[in-house]
């Protein structure tokens, strides 16, 4: 916005017609859907006294729950970070029967219902499961630890991480890692230099979908979970107890937290992408 | 020699896409490969660079064989089309990188960053990105990274492709005057043969993956051996004339007598190539000052800057029978393309539908021995049916030249007279159980090749080539190589060794491998040796049973001989097959 000329202007002039109309409609739809239920949220939370609020939140058994929450859901991105990268590898660089079906595959997490993953995922991992009887013969237990609940978050972040890394992946051009390679580089050199830089930014922004995709979630991590107090007991999961106690102050209290928290993650991670764009594109003199 | 390349051959399912290429390229060589897109120039680039791998051949640098060594260590500079810079790094960064890669030290590294933008003349642009520069200085920046780590040879992939004409011209100059200043040997691909002139010390054409010729800019344009090169590197008029004793005939007169250039014996059919600036106009025979071509009317004229271009149809080609191809399009029409400076216009101007008199100032006949081809059958349908065959179309468009028809009742009849009209070209029939009586018959009517064409074939993606006696050969070769230059296949020849007794084993070795140096030395034409043991017929079946898309091309001097023993292999309804006859030589 050009503030030297004291009006507010597009910053680049656009042949489409109509500031006035489409600022007001996004600060209406911002407020309606975004800004007026977070205000609400957070003065609900005011109501309740400082010594309640800080009871509520700092509680131990809260203060498990976030670890879990955002632990999980972190370890769960980082996991997309580098499994999601391969998948999307493999999608845009080769070309093998059934691709097309894998491709489809990777939005089911996006589709089924939150609660159908929870339940496929538990018979999966459940000590008498397909796999979990396996695993617990390796003496590793997933269903009803905090394992389980990083699987069920991984599951959910995936198609996140896979399709915003997919199109940055198919834009890397051939040419360049020929050019790379005619030149002396190594494939890892290549990876690391030609490859990494370009992809990183689109990386980012998966890893920060998939993370606050991963912190919200409820409905497949409560069923694989267990909800044991201290031990797998996520924060909506919380709220959601404390809602049903009738607490609605303890509720939102625990909301502001993760309010707080998950914007102070996210507004980090675009602060390092737009830091990385200005690395690596031109200014435009 | 810098580059050495030795019969490569890159298949993409089945059917090659650089077919038998070699070639020698000197130190310190400009070579061009020209070629339209989709010929193979730039996977035979890419082959050369180790980027992609090749299925046959060998490729050599400096005398070092690296046709399985990995391109990072094949040392070459590659510069692409689309520059191909690393867009998240600087000017500096982007030509450093092979030095950064190399491990070479900061210092030496700056100065060698320096020595070569002074080289492509953009000093000072170290800390820019490749975004903020034009596309000219992007491909300048790609070529001083391509020459970073001192390769041996440049090769550069249509650089200029995405460049505006006046900007190509400028990086043209600095290319050339790079690659003299380093005495680099360099590869360029190209379709501008523009670009090839301006730079080309030789100039290689491909189509359909093979080299169809090479040599100096001058040379393949004033005496090209193939209708591609010929219409391909500037533009060309070809026509069908007759060889007579009395010299090259366009229509009735000889237009140009020929010196003991032109071989004793029947008048045939050949391929002349008249250049529209070797075309005069005048207002009469008498105004001419060159060689009497025929009499035309004016269809088009077009203003083209310095020259002036024109359409002229030729009215005597209708009689006569010669068909005119204009160079830029495959309609077989008698329409020669002219072209004349603005001092020719001055003195003689016209207009379109004025009649005027052609000369000719120079001719170039070409070798080709396959000129045109005639469908034959014994009813006007089934002639008419024959020269709609796929492949004879594909073949007579690829060669720019014309299906004519002619009916014999006689093919119905063995031993009823037939029209005493010689042939023109190769003739073609459709096989059938008794096509090896049409085959003699049309041999001994004066056809020199037969075309046995099964309804419907494919287009071949290897051709057999065999002849059953020493004097068939020359004929054999120079038709294969004239076939195979329109076709997108592998020639392999088939050596057979009969199996009884040592006796023909030494023939049989010798021929082989005359076959393959006589195709090399005289005609150009790169192919593969193969050894089979046995009869002949039997062994040629059993190949040809092998794959389908398989075409042969068989020699015979001797026509009992065709009729004795391949009876059967001549009805094979799969395969097209193509009878060369060439009688064994009488002795004086």
């Amino acid at each position: 916005m050009n503030t030297a000329t004291g009006k507010w202007t597009f910053t680049q002039p656009s042949v489409l017609p109509g500031f006035g109309l489409t600022f007001g409609f996004t600060t209406f739809f911002l407020s309606a859907i975004v800004l007026i239920p977070l205000a609400a949220l957070i003065s609900m939370a005011a109501s309740s006294s400082w010594h309640e609020f800080v009871h509520t939140v700092a509680s131990d058994r809260a203060l498990a729950s976030y670890r879990l929450s955002f632990g999980a859901s972190l370890l769960a991105a980082s996991i997309n970070l580098v499994f999601g990268f391969i998948l999307a590898w493999t999608l845009v660089r080769y070309d093998f029967p059934g691709r097309k079906l894998i491709d489809a595959l990777i939005d089911l997490p996006f589709a089924l219902p939150t609660a159908v993953s929870g339940i496929a995922l538990t018979t999966v991992f459940a000590q008498n499961g397909w796999l979990g009887h396996y695993l617990e013969l390796a003496g590793i237990k997933v269903a009803y630890t905090w394992i389980g609940v990083t699987v069920a978050l991984t599951l959910i972040g995936m198609p996140f991480m896979v399709r915003t890394v997919q199109p940055a992946l198919a834009e890397v051009q051939r040419d360049l890692e020929d050019a790379a390679e005619t030149l002396g580089a190594n494939r890892f050199y290549v990876f690391r230099r030609i490859i990494l830089p370009i992809v990183v930014p689109a990386m980012l922004t998966g890893f920060a979908l998939a993370f606050a995709r991963g912190v919200g979630e409820y409905g497949s991590v409560i069923f694989i979970a267990g909800n044991l107090p201290f031990k797998t007991e996520i924060t909506p999961l919380l709220i959601v107890i404390r809602l049903d106690e009738f607490d609605y102050h303890g509720a939102a209290s625990l909301g502001c937290v993760m309010l707080v928290i998950s914007f102070l993650g996210l507004w980090a991670i675009n602060y390092l992408q737009s830091w990385g764009r200005r690395r690596t594109t031109a200014t435009g003199r | 020699m810098s580059i050495t390349l030795d019969q490569i051959t890159k298949r993409y399912q089945g059917s090659p896409v650089v077919n038998d290429v070699s070639v020698d390229i000197g130190d310190g060589e400009f070579f061009v490969l020209l070629g339209p897109s989709g010929s193979g120039k730039s996977t035979l680039l890419r082959a050369i660079a180790g980027l992609t791998a090749v299925d046959h051949g060998r490729i050599s640098l400096h005398g070092r064989d690296v046709t399985y060594v990995s391109a990072r260590d094949r040392g070459v500079g590659l510069v692409f089309q689309n520059y191909a810079l690393f867009r998240h790094m600087t000017v500096a960064d982007n030509i450093e990188f092979a030095l950064r890669v190399r491990r070479m030290r900061g210092s030496e590294r700056r100065e060698r960053r320096r020595e070569l933008l002074r080289l492509v003349a953009l000093e000072g642009m170290e800390d820019r990105l490749p975004l903020e520069l034009s596309g000219g200085q992007q491909q300048r920046v790609a070529v001083a990274r391509a020459l970073a780590h001192k390769p041996e040879v440049l090769l550069l992939d249509e650089p200029f492709g995405a460049l505006d004409a006046k900007i190509r011209e400028e990086l043209r100059r600095t290319i050339r005057e790079v690659q003299r200043e380093l005495g680099i040997t360099t590869i360029l691909v190209t379709h501008d043969q523009e670009e090839a002139f301006a730079l080309a010390d030789r100039i290689g054409i491909m189509n359909l993956g093979r080299l169809l010729e090479l040599g100096r800019p001058e040379d393949l344009y004033a005496r090209p051996a193939t209708r591609f090169v010929a219409t391909f590197l500037g533009a060309a008029n070809l026509v069908l004339a007759q060889h007579t004793s009395q010299g090259i005939c366009i229509g009735a007169d000889p237009v140009l007598a020929l010196g003991s250039t032109g071989s004793a014996g029947r008048d045939h059919e050949v391929v002349a190539v008249l250049r529209p600036e070797d075309i005069e106009i005048a207002a009469s025979p008498d105004e001419l000052r060159s060689s009497f071509l025929g009499l035309g009317t004016v269809e088009q004229l077009l203003f083209v800057g310095a020259n002036e271009r024109l359409r002229v149809r030729l009215n005597n080609a209708a009689s006569s029978g010669p068909v005119v191809t204009a160079a830029d399009s495959n309609a077989t029409e008698a329409l020669l393309e002219v072209t004349r400076t603005q001092h020719d216009r001055r003195n003689y101007p016209v207009t379109v539908g004025q009649s005027v008199t052609l000369g000719v100032r120079r001719l170039h006949v070409l070798a080709t021995p396959l000129s045109s081809f005639t469908a034959c059958a014994s009813t006007a349908a089934q002639a008419q049916a024959i020269s709609e065959e796929p492949l004879l179309v594909q073949l007579a468009t690829r060669m720019k030249t014309r299906v004519s028809t002619r009916v014999e009742p006689a093919l119905q009849a063995p031993g009823a007279s037939a029209s005493a009209a010689p042939f023109a070209g190769v003739a073609v029939i459709n096989t059938d159980p008794e096509a090896v009586h049409t085959v003699q018959w049309l041999l001994q009517q004066g056809a020199e090749a037969v075309l046995l064409l099964p309804h419907n074939a494919p287009s071949p993606t290897r051709v057999l080539i065999h002849w059953l006696d020493e004097p068939a050969r020359r004929a054999t070769l120079a038709v294969a190589a004239s076939l195979l230059r329109h076709v997108s296949a592998e020639a392999v020849y088939v050596g057979i060794m009969p199996d009884a007794g040592e006796a023909g084993r030494p023939d049989a070795m010798r021929s082989l491998l005359d076959a393959r140096s006589e195709a090399q030395a005289v005609h150009g034409l790169e192919i593969r040796t193969e050894l089979g043991y046995g009869d002949v017929a039997v062994e040629l079946t059993r190949r040809l049973t092998e794959r389908p898309d398989q075409m042969l091309i068989l020699g015979v001097s001797d026509i009992d001989v065709l009729t004795q023993r391949f009876t059967a292999l001549l009805s094979r309804m799969v395969n097209p097959m193509l009878v060369v006859w060439q009688p064994g030589e009488s002795p004086q």
